[in-house]
């Protein structure tokens, strides 16, 4: 068996959070003991409410967060101590917001050249060869690399995000809710592009994204996060043909397809919000689950494993 | 017997640009018409042009504009304020700017009454603690202490609507109320809007970039493009037969669960909105339009193209379907 392209293990992340000048800080678990691996080539779609926990999972992989326990491995290798020059040639990030994740003083072309250019073993003609090469593959033209990010649309912005993230031909690419900012009709040709790369290019990706759509469209495998756990982990076809989890099972009706006369539906979450700060006894999900039963409140559920994933729901067992 | 919203002919400019380019619309009582487009397609622009809200700089013309019977377009400032937040409220996309941030949720809930209906200070407490139950927020006393911070972006989103809602409004305009929330929120949200509109008999002229929402809760669609409505038809004939290639376009690009394929591209529209100067004649949409022609730059008719379905296209009917 080949080494997965991300694998993480008892992944956990902390942070105190202030109460005001006197009270004292709170912990606040955002990520709590969370395994997988990815398969090299594969893409694993993350998906959970705002305060799940998947930017800080997200974070944590690209090296930019340290976690509180346990360890992330990229391509077999522990993050650790690896070299920032050798990390950014393995694993690179597109954020949510081309409009703040581009410098707006400098032009396209060393936008995309930035991370080649920190390298600092890389030749000028180099540089210019292979940032023509990153412009092309993401549908810019030469001029469009002369301009700054102002001139340029939400999604020729994106695209650039992306060029900076291709340039150093990273194997792996974080994709964190790339496509939330955008129209639908750019949405559409950005994700297009992310398939396509992927293809010719064997990436492997981590996509997050809060539309389930979209990550039904490119991902093979899926997460579904509440709370800091992955709460059900399935393959992409079998989680939307057959959610077994309640939480995923709400998030998918929740979604408003374009079909005129169903109305909008009642997911049966009640108006509970989830709360980082205050995790619930048991199973986390009990307080809002339509179908909480006994045990739930007490017992925390173990994972089951499934055919095709795993979840963690007592009615699973 | 007018609609309780009437718009004809609206346009504004700012400066060279020409943001919404001859629109008409009405919204009903107990009627929800979505105005749906994508980002520069002048949905806000027209919304703000109705309410009087128009950035400095920004013209509004038009053969028409009139809110329950009563020609608003020669309205002053002091006319408006006081129709606004009274009769005809607003909520806006993203509740953390558009709530005060230095104000408890109480003392900005009981102002507009008392600002427009004079309401003793006690009276309008009882009011907000009414609406507040009434938008499904527990423990509604402890809310009206906190500030905007302290609530969650769907707390936020439900002290917004119960805000709009404190002096009865006959007409609401939603500006893309959910979009900063989770789908989750979203759909309690959307669910309460509803129920409110039923018992209410509220119109509601709700402003979204999602064609799933429209679906869900529009009694009427205008999709918007480059500050025009290329097409406008009554919900479930706009989905069983959108007609305009724009619509047909936006329509491929959603990706819908359960039927997409993954490694299938999505449909999309190549290209992006233009800008259009004042004065443009023919079809804004033309270069991004597989079907364009010569005529598509000359003056466009508005044609029936079905039951109270229009549409701003020479494209014959059975064209590229």
């Amino acid at each position: 068996m080949s080494t997965p392209a991300i694998e993480v293990r008892g992944l956990r992340r902390e942070f105190r959070a202030s109460q005001g000048l006197f009270a004292p800080p709170r912990r606040v678990v955002a990520v709590d003991d969370v395994s997988f691996s990815v398969p090299a080539g594969s893409v694993l779609g993350v998906v959970g409410e705002s305060g799940c926990g998947k930017t800080t999972l997200a974070r944590m992989i690209l090296g930019l967060l340290e976690p509180s326990g346990g360890e992330v491995l990229v391509d077999g290798k522990r993050l650790e101590g690896m070299d920032r020059r050798a990390r950014a040639r393995l694993i690179q990030p597109v954020f949510q917001d081309p409009f703040s994740s581009l410098n707006p003083r400098r032009r396209v072309r060393d936008i995309i050249a930035m991370p080649l250019v920190a390298q600092g073993n890389v030749t000028t003609s180099e540089i210019d060869r292979r940032v023509a090469e990153s412009l092309e593959r993401v549908g810019l033209s030469t001029e469009q690399g002369t301009r700054f990010p102002s001139q340029l649309s939400g999604g020729q912005r994106q695209r650039v995000a992306i060029a900076r993230a291709l340039v150093l031909r990273p194997r792996i690419v974080v994709c964190d809710e790339p496509t939330s900012a955008l129209d639908v009709s750019v949405q559409a040709q950005i994700l297009n592009l992310l398939a396509e790369l992927r293809r010719d290019l064997g990436l492997t990706y981590l996509f997050i994204s809060h539309n389930l759509a979209v990550v039904e469209h490119v991902a093979s495998e899926v997460a579904v996060m509440y709370l800091g756990r992955i709460v059900e982990k399935r393959e992409s076809e079998a989680l939307f043909r057959d959610p077994r989890h309640p939480y995923t099972r709400a998030l998918l009706d929740s979604v408003l397809t374009p079909e005129p006369g169903l109305g909008v539906p009642d997911v049966g979450l009640g108006d509970i919000m989830p709360d980082p700060a205050n995790i619930p006894s048991g199973c986390r999900f009990h307080p809002r689950c339509p179908a909480c039963f006994a045990p739930c409140a007490a017992t925390t559920p173990r994972i089951t494993s499934l055919e095709d994933g795993l979840v963690e729901c007592h009615l699973a067992g | 017997m007018s609609a309780l919203l009437e718009v004809d002919d609206l346009r504004v400019t700012f400066g060279g640009t020409a943001a919404v380019r001859g629109i008409s619309l009405t919204v009903e009582k107990g009627e929800t018409h979505c105005l749906v487009g994508e980002s520069g397609c002048g949905k806000s622009v027209t919304s703000l042009a109705v309410m009087g809200l128009l950035a400095k700089g920004g013209k509004r013309e038009a053969a028409r504009l009139s809110f329950a019977g009563d020609d608003i377009r020669y309205y002053d400032e002091k006319q408006m304020s006081r129709l606004r937040g009274d009769r005809m409220a607003m909520i806006f996309q993203e509740p953390m700017t558009s709530l005060n941030p230095a104000y408890t949720v109480g003392s900005q809930m009981t102002e507009v009454l008392r600002r427009h209906r004079g309401t003793p200070r006690a009276q309008a407490v009882d009011r907000a603690v009414e609406l507040l139950t009434r938008v499904g927020i527990t423990a509604p006393g402890l809310r009206l202490g906190q500030f905007p911070h302290q609530l969650s972006g769907g707390l936020r989103q439900r002290v917004m609507i119960a805000m709009a809602l404190m002096c009865d409004p006959e007409l609401l305009i939603a500006d893309e109320p959910t979009t900063a929330l989770d789908v989750t929120v979203q759909a309690q949200i959307l669910r309460l809007l509803a129920e409110l509109q039923k018992d209410l008999g509220l119109g509601i002229l709700l402003i979204t970039h999602d064609l799933g929402i429209v679906a869900r809760v529009a009694d009427r669609v205008s999709v918007m493009y480059a500050g025009e409505v290329v097409e406008s038809a009554p919900t479930a004939e706009l989905f069983r037969a959108p007609r305009h290639p724009y619509t047909r376009g936006l329509l491929s690009c959603v990706p819908v669960p359960g039927k997409v394929k993954r490694d299938e591209p999505l449909g999309s529209i190549p290209g992006v909105v233009p800008r259009i100067p004042p004065g443009f004649i023919g079809c804004a949409f033309r270069d991004r339009c597989s079907f364009a022609e010569a005529a598509c730059a000359g003056p466009l008719p508005r044609r029936n193209v079905g039951p109270a379905h229009e549409m701003l296209c020479i494209l014959p009917e059975g064209a590229g379907a």
